[in-house]
């Protein structure tokens, strides 16, 4: 498909008005008030309009012409990887531990990047959670159980 | 008593040798703490207030303070290496200031926050030693519609931050704004798009905002592309600054300065705009406008001055009303009602030793601080040279447990994952994340100040123009408008009588 | 769907809690203890806990720790204590907001009774009605003829719903039989200033954060809410003596997760007991302008009984109010 028209501003545009739009009508359920007592409505409804028009505008300027920079790969490993091991982290802080969840999403995180082989993986898995482990729970006496309730039986 | 006497007295409490060498320790640990990714001053302060229980008042109160300065210090290092902001202050920090890193400048993008932060620190002391009450008196004039007022010039004149299309930047801010909103409302208790999750009603964390759109959503950036582009930094040139630097920083030090200690005596909030204000301001004095966000030093000297400046002017409210401006300063009241004094109106009478040895101390902790990083600098460069592979998983890392660490609230871990995705997205659509993070820590001001004001005024929106303050303020804003839209008036004025000649 | 999620996550979370169970009594405590406060760090709350804690760790020989989770006025802390391990070393300092929220929060993810087993209360801070230093009315009686007078015309500061300063507002206006106009803020602390100020008329909040202020003559008191006259105000009337009907204050407990070892209960019992007759305790709670509860209120049962008493009150109060915070 072939549109005379800038990519990063139409996807911008299409990335305000949705969110303008969820704030918005998610903000319709609330009160509004009056203009004596607001509601908690008032500000969301008010700003998530502002970001619509914002959003329109953006998508009209987008005609102004194509971008001139090749849009860069997009990093899926990374992405995936990195996300994936966050969201790993605090879904299972609670449960099995610093060690093993600090040893697993630093070894995830370190596969992200192709320049690390598995060897190496390993080797910066092992060293980080030594390291945040020192200074975490040694050091600043953070609570949380070297390995957790799921570990423990 | 008069001044010099009142700190002759501070200067014997903080010359004691105790007390110089827990106010070093302060420095050091709040240096080495505030420098971990993703644990700003206030986690820091949390996390060490343990260590100053069992020391005497003055000695406990000076050493927070001193880990109070080393961790905003820390946290700047740690925006300007690994772009990875701490706290609001910290993200102006590192718009530029990674820009220089990357350009194997970090070393005197440092030392200028050193030297900065130290002016600043000298001349907010004196201030707080000179004008303390009267400020403290003055600032108490400034209600909810002055608040408004000031925020919103706060967001018109902030639109200096982009540097690239300033339609996008405003849309950002309102984004920004918006993600603000979400959590408990404080006036109904209503919870606002949180789906319905209790960990939510807080709201977002700042820092897990910051960390996702700032470090995550680089490390991603960094990713796309690894066999062709070396991520990291250049050849480090060298670590000091050159005459050429000198000259550049010192106007934006001084004015970063005067930014910084009028705007952080301010308890409503006053702080989070200093440097804000400071970078624009400096953008709109600079000859070279262009070079902001691609490495310019006044965008670091300024804010970090400012930053400085306020941090040490939020003192004022704190130890002459007992009024704490930010969660830095709250956790203070903590420490020293722990220490069985109630910060207030008499402690300057009543304590006078410890209110004069804090106030002395804060200047030796500032020398002690420029003593400690100007030799650190080297070292924090140095941790460039680790290869990226090896860095950005110790990033995430720091970042998680950070966040985890300091509410122990697994959402404020998914949050970064979130805002990271996001973050990352908006880069590749050409929007850039600082305007984003002014808007998410102003808009729950904003919000808070004009509904109180409303109620305050049993809703006459004529209190904004009819109170002199908040009326002087508003002028400013539309000012500010003004003069952002003049250029383009008068460029367009040119081309129409271009055509017509 | 979504509270379906969420309900599973906790059940699983208890279930997995109650595996991890079962610690022997008699060699309590083998490691340290973590007392989670719901609020943040630094606040009134923070400071009773942090006190308590430090005399608690030499007395069990244990370090006791200090966890602040706060959020969603304090049932998030709540919430994770009823769902963590009842093995003794877990527990909850909480304060007068574990008998408000079963009627502020529609759905808590946890039972203030049936959760938690009482271990003592600890103090009880008294409030104090004051207003900016300016405020027309002089002594308690001309404020509540004021109040009746000039009714809606009146801010009211408080710190959000549920907050003390608020339900205290609300005993005030129950009484009076007036509304007033509340003015929620973030907290105490900016209330505070803005009173100093004089952009608002009125607040009620604990002596810990408005001695200093009324000592110093910033603010008018006009009376405490403890039955009463306090050391360290004793110019200001109490309630009662100016004819207002009304007596509260900020009570603080210490609970454990439900199904602790009773023996572990009874140690952790005594344990506070000897915190509350250390000499700095009082000598910091009177600083603050409270001070420690007699031994027999430093008990499982006076906690609950207090627990129990302080729910059926704020049910009526906070229903007849009309105040929700969902």
């Amino acid at each position: 498909m072939t549109i005379s028209a800038s990519r990063k501003d139409l996807a911008s545009a299409a990335m305000f008005l949705a969110i303008g739009s969820y704030f918005t009508l998610e903000a319709l359920n609330y009160d509004i008030g009056t203009p004596f007592r607001m509601g908690p409505g008032f500000m969301p409804v008010a700003l998530g309009g502002v970001l619509i028009v914002l959003g329109l505008i953006v998508a009209l300027t987008a005609f102004r012409g194509p971008d001139t920079d090749e849009p860069t790969p997009f990093p899926w490993r990374g992405l995936v990887l990195i996300l994936g091991t966050i969201v790993f982290f605090g879904a299972t802080i609670r449960g099995l531990g610093f060690i093993p969840v600090v040893f697993l999403s630093a070894l995830a995180t370190a596969f992200s990047s192709r320049a690390n082989n598995p060897i190496a993986a390993v080797i910066i898995a092992v060293s980080l959670c030594a390291l945040c482990l020192l200074i975490f729970v040694v050091g600043l006496g953070l609570l949380v159980p070297w390995f957790g309730p799921w570990l423990r039986f | 008593m008069d001044l010099i006497a009142s700190l002759g007295l501070g200067f014997s409490v903080a010359l004691d040798p105790v007390n110089i060498f827990y106010c070093f320790l302060g420095v050091l640990l709040g240096t080495l703490v505030g420098v971990l990714p993703g644990i700003g001053p206030t986690a820091t302060i949390a996390m060490l207030l343990p260590i100053t229980f069992t020391l005497s008042p003055a000695t406990a109160l000076i050493m927070l303070a001193g880990i109070y300065y080393g961790a905003q210090y820390g946290g700047s290092t740690t925006a300007i290496l690994i772009n990875l902001p701490g706290e609001s202050s910290s993200a102006v920090t590192a718009i530029d200031g990674y820009q220089m890193a990357r350009q194997g400048r970090a070393g005197p993008a440092l030392a200028t926050a050193a030297l900065g932060s130290f002016f600043a620190g000298t001349v907010a002391t004196l201030l707080l030693a000179y004008f303390a009450p009267p400020l403290a008196r003055a600032a108490l004039n400034f209600g909810a519609p002055e608040y408004f007022s000031l925020i919103v010039l706060g967001l018109l004149v902030s639109i200096a931050l982009a540097h690239g299309s300033i339609l996008k930047a405003l849309a950002m801010i309102v984004v920004g704004l918006l993600l603000g909103m979400v959590g408990q409302d404080i006036y109904t208790g209503q919870p606002r798009f949180t789906f319905g999750f209790r960990e939510l009603f807080g709201g977002l964390n700042f820092v897990s905002v910051a960390v996702g759109v700032f470090g995550v959503a680089e490390i991603l950036r960094n990713l796309e592309n690894e066999k062709t582009r070396e991520v990291m930094v250049k050849t480090v040139k060298n670590l000091w600054l050159t005459k050429d630097d000198f000259r550049r920083i010192v106007g934006p030090v001084v004015r970063g300065t005067a930014i910084g200690s009028l705007l952080g005596v301010l308890p409503g909030g006053g702080h989070i705009l200093s440097s804000f204000a400071s970078y624009s301001a400096e953008k709109r004095l600079s000859k070279h406008p262009e070079e902001f966000g691609k490495g310019a030093i006044e965008g670091v000297a300024g804010p970090e001055s400012a930053n400085n400046a306020a941090a040490q002017a939020s003192f004022i409210p704190l130890m002459t009303l007992g009024i704490p401006a930010h969660p830095v300063m709250a956790l203070m009241v903590g420490a020293f009602i722990l220490q069985g004094i109630t910060p207030g109106p008499n402690v300057i009478n009543e304590q006078p030793a410890l209110f004069w040895g804090i106030i002395a101390s804060m200047w030796i902790g500032n020398i002690l601080l420029v003593v400690l990083n100007l030799p650190l600098i080297g070292l924090w460069v140095k941790m460039l040279t680790i290869p990226y592979r090896i860095l950005f998983p110790a990033i995430v890392m720091f970042a998680c447990i950070g966040c985890y660490s300091i509410n122990q609230n697994i959402f404020d871990v998914y949050a970064i994952a979130i805002f990271g995705l996001l973050g990352y997205l908006l880069i590749r659509f050409g929007c850039e994340p600082a305007p984003l993070l002014l808007g998410f820590v102003l808009g729950p001001l904003l919000e808070e100040h004009l509904r109180r004001a409303m109620i305050i005024s049993r809703g006459d929106p004529m209190i904004f123009l009819e109170r002199p303050i908040s009326a002087t303020l508003l002028g400013f804003a539309v000012l500010a408008v003004v003069i952002a839209v003049l250029p383009s008036i008068r460029k367009k004025r040119d081309q129409v009588f271009v055509e017509e000649d | 769907m979504r509270s379906v999620l969420k309900h599973s996550i906790l059940a699983g979370v208890a279930a997995v809690a109650l595996a991890a169970g079962g610690a022997h009594a008699q060699d309590y405590p083998a490691q340290p203890i973590t007392v989670v406060v719901p609020f943040a760090a630094g606040g009134p709350t923070d400071t009773v806990a942090r006190l308590v804690a430090q005399v608690m760790s030499e007395d069990l020989g244990q370090q006791v720790l200090v966890q602040n989770v706060g959020g969603a006025g304090g049932t998030l802390g709540a919430g994770q204590v009823a769902a963590a391990a009842n093995d003794g070393y877990t527990l909850l300092l909480h304060h007068i907001g574990m008998s408000t929220a079963p009627s502020l929060y529609a759905d808590l993810p946890y039972d203030a009774i049936e959760d938690f087993e009482p271990i003592g209360l600890i103090t009880e801070v008294p409030m104090t009605i004051v207003a900016r230093a300016d405020f027309e009315p002089e002594t308690l009686e001309d404020l509540i003829a004021y109040i009746q007078e000039n009714g809606e015309n009146i801010t009211y500061a408080n710190a959000g719903i549920g907050a003390a300063s608020q339900l205290c507002g609300l005993l005030i206006m129950d009484a009076l039989g007036v509304q007033m106009t509340e003015v929620p803020y973030q907290g105490t602390g900016p209330a505070m200033t803005d009173l100093l100020g004089g952009q608002i008329d009125m607040m009620c909040d604990q002596t810990t954060n408005t001695t200093t202020q009324i000592q110093a003559g910033e603010i008018k008191a006009y009376a405490v809410t403890s039955p009463e006259r306090l050391d360290n105000l004793p110019d200001v009337p109490t309630t009662a003596e100016g004819g207002l009907n009304l007596e509260v204050g900020i009570w603080h407990g210490l609970y454990a997760p439900a199904g602790t070892d009773p023996a572990i209960i009874e140690r952790l019992t005594a344990s506070l007991q000897t915190a509350l007759a250390n000499e700095t305790v009082a000598t910091r709670f009177a600083e603050l302008g409270t001070t420690p509860v007699t031994e027999g209120q430093a008990t499982p049962e006076a906690l609950a009984d207090t627990l129990s008493s302080q729910i059926d009150l704020w049910a009526e109060v906070i229903a007849a109010a009309g105040v929700s915070a969902q």
